[in-house]
């Protein structure tokens, strides 16, 4: 199972952790303690943690949570992950008010002023992460995945198609 | 509703059971444990104005007061889960351990799966296996939105799963689901005899697998939403007759009401140790229907 033939035959291929938790370090200060108790695999263009455990020899279709997507560049977090990890995070943070954290949740996109470095940013709300944004140029686009945004209210309509 | 005529001489109150059919079922949820405790969530739901009550039976149930509890902020992150009240005793029954190694066989979409996983504290492993790949994305979804990170999804016919073995299994089998008639009126037009005799064959295969794939000492636990005897007691008994390596435990859940298994069907006498399997009822507990066993492989 090398690395080339895992993007071929589109099979989970264990991945030293390092070279994921140097990631998520870089970009929000997450330490990497905060993935010790998971293991990694990578499939096709997507990164995968799962508890540390011995999985059987078995045919996968999902080996616990996706957690970044390197098809493009940057690497992008998952939603799904930075619920779990983002609280960790130390930079590359924005902190949304009740009426901009319900555009975001509704998909939208919005004008924030921040510090942050462009690129994926952890989003929260009253200390919860709702997930993972873009942030470039004064605004943020919300990365929510459609089956987990708000059904829009009517002034954020043009979110949702 | 003639497909429910035949449990007349088995349901306690037979009146009120057919009486309550055509109310509608609550809402409810489980809260998840693996993303918020039990007390701040209940803090949130206050704070919103959201009528909730917890179940007598377990804590982690709530029954919701509310049209769509699917839009609250609190299910798209993920710290409560949308699930029907009974749905809730398997996992507890199969009682697994954070460590374990924990086999779902029929998963999608994934509500006992994510129950099991929060029990083990995202600890040790649960396989989720489900065959149709179009109910596979709703097993996911679950999983992700829940942060289950001890989750692995498989795609085999539950009959062959190929290896384990794992300390316990659930088999929450494919069934004619007349226990769900209060959540989708209409289920039981579809229901018959011949219809729940075909499903046992099926539901025989997977539970006979499930025992092969169980270490020895492991937990078998075999459940159905249905109240067909042909997909509940008797497919308990043909295992049991079929393996001299397998014990029934006594399925009961404190501050929950169940009926025992039966032991007489249609004039013949079953295995009396079915008694400890357990029925539930709509009109007893104001729930949906479900059956549970517990198997020991010893």
């Amino acid at each position: 199972m090398s690395q080339k033939s895992s993007r071929i035959r589109n099979v989970f291929e264990p991945l030293d952790s390092s070279l994921v938790t140097r990631r998520w370090q870089e970009r929000f200060g997450i330490s990497e303690q905060v993935f010790s108790g998971c293991i990694f695999f990578r499939k096709a263009r997507s990164i995968w943690a799962i508890s540390d455990v011995d999985l059987p020899a078995l045919s996968y279709e999902a080996v616990g949570m996706r957690i970044m997507n390197c098809k493009d560049r940057p690497w992008k977090p998952t939603t799904s992950a930075l619920q779990i990890f983002g609280r960790y995070a130390t930079k590359n943070i924005i902190h949304l008010n009740q009426e901009e954290s319900m555009i975001f949740l509704e998909g939208g996109s919005q004008v924030i002023e921040s510090d942050c470095e462009i690129g994926y940013v952890v989003v929260f709300y009253r200390g919860d992460v709702l997930g993972c944004g873009l942030y470039s140029h004064g605004k943020l686009v919300s990365q929510i995945p459609k089956e987990r945004r708000m059904a829009s209210t009517i002034k954020g309509a043009e979110c949702e198609a | 509703m003639d497909c429910l005529d035949r449990y007349r001489e088995i349901v306690p109150d037979y009146v009120g059971f057919r009486a309550i059919q055509s109310l509608p079922l609550y809402n409810s949820a489980r809260i998840n444990t693996l993303k918020i405790e039990r007390e701040k969530l209940l803090e949130r739901l206050e704070e919103e104005g959201v009528l909730f009550r917890s179940f007598e039976w377990y804590p982690l149930g709530l029954k919701l007061d509310i049209e769509s509890p699917g839009k609250l902020l609190e299910n798209l992150l993920g710290f409560i889960h949308i699930q029907e009240e009974l749905s809730m005793v398997p996992p507890l029954v199969l009682d697994p351990l954070p460590g374990e190694c924990v086999l779902d066989l029929c998963a999608s979409p994934g509500s006992k799966t994510t129950q099991i996983s929060q029990m083990m504290e995202n600890q040790g492993l649960v396989i989720a296996n489900e065959p149709s790949l179009a109910r596979v994305a709703p097993l996911r979804s679950n999983c992700e939105r829940l942060g289950v990170l001890n989750v692995a999804v498989t795609r085999y016919d539950g009959r062959n799963f190929p290896r384990g073995p794992f300390d316990r299994v659930l088999v929450d089998a494919p069934c004619s689901s007349e226990g769900r008639e209060r959540r989708g009126p209409g289920v039981l037009s579809r229901c018959s005899r011949e219809r729940s005799l075909d499903l046992g064959v099926l539901q025989i295969s997977l539970l006979k697998n499930a025992l092969r794939l169980t270490k020895p000492g492991g937990t078998v636990v075999y459940s159905t939403c249905t109240y067909a005897p042909e997909e509940n007691e008797l497919v308990v008994q043909k295992v049991l007759e079929d393996a001299e390596d397998l014990r029934l435990e006594k399925v009961s859940i404190a501050g929950l009401q169940e009926c025992p298994g039966i032991t007489e069907w249609n004039g013949k006498r079953l295995n009396d140790a079915l008694s400890c399997t357990a029925r539930y009822y709509p009109h007893i507990n104001d729930t949906g229907g479900f059956y549970v066993a517990k198997i020991i492989k010893n």
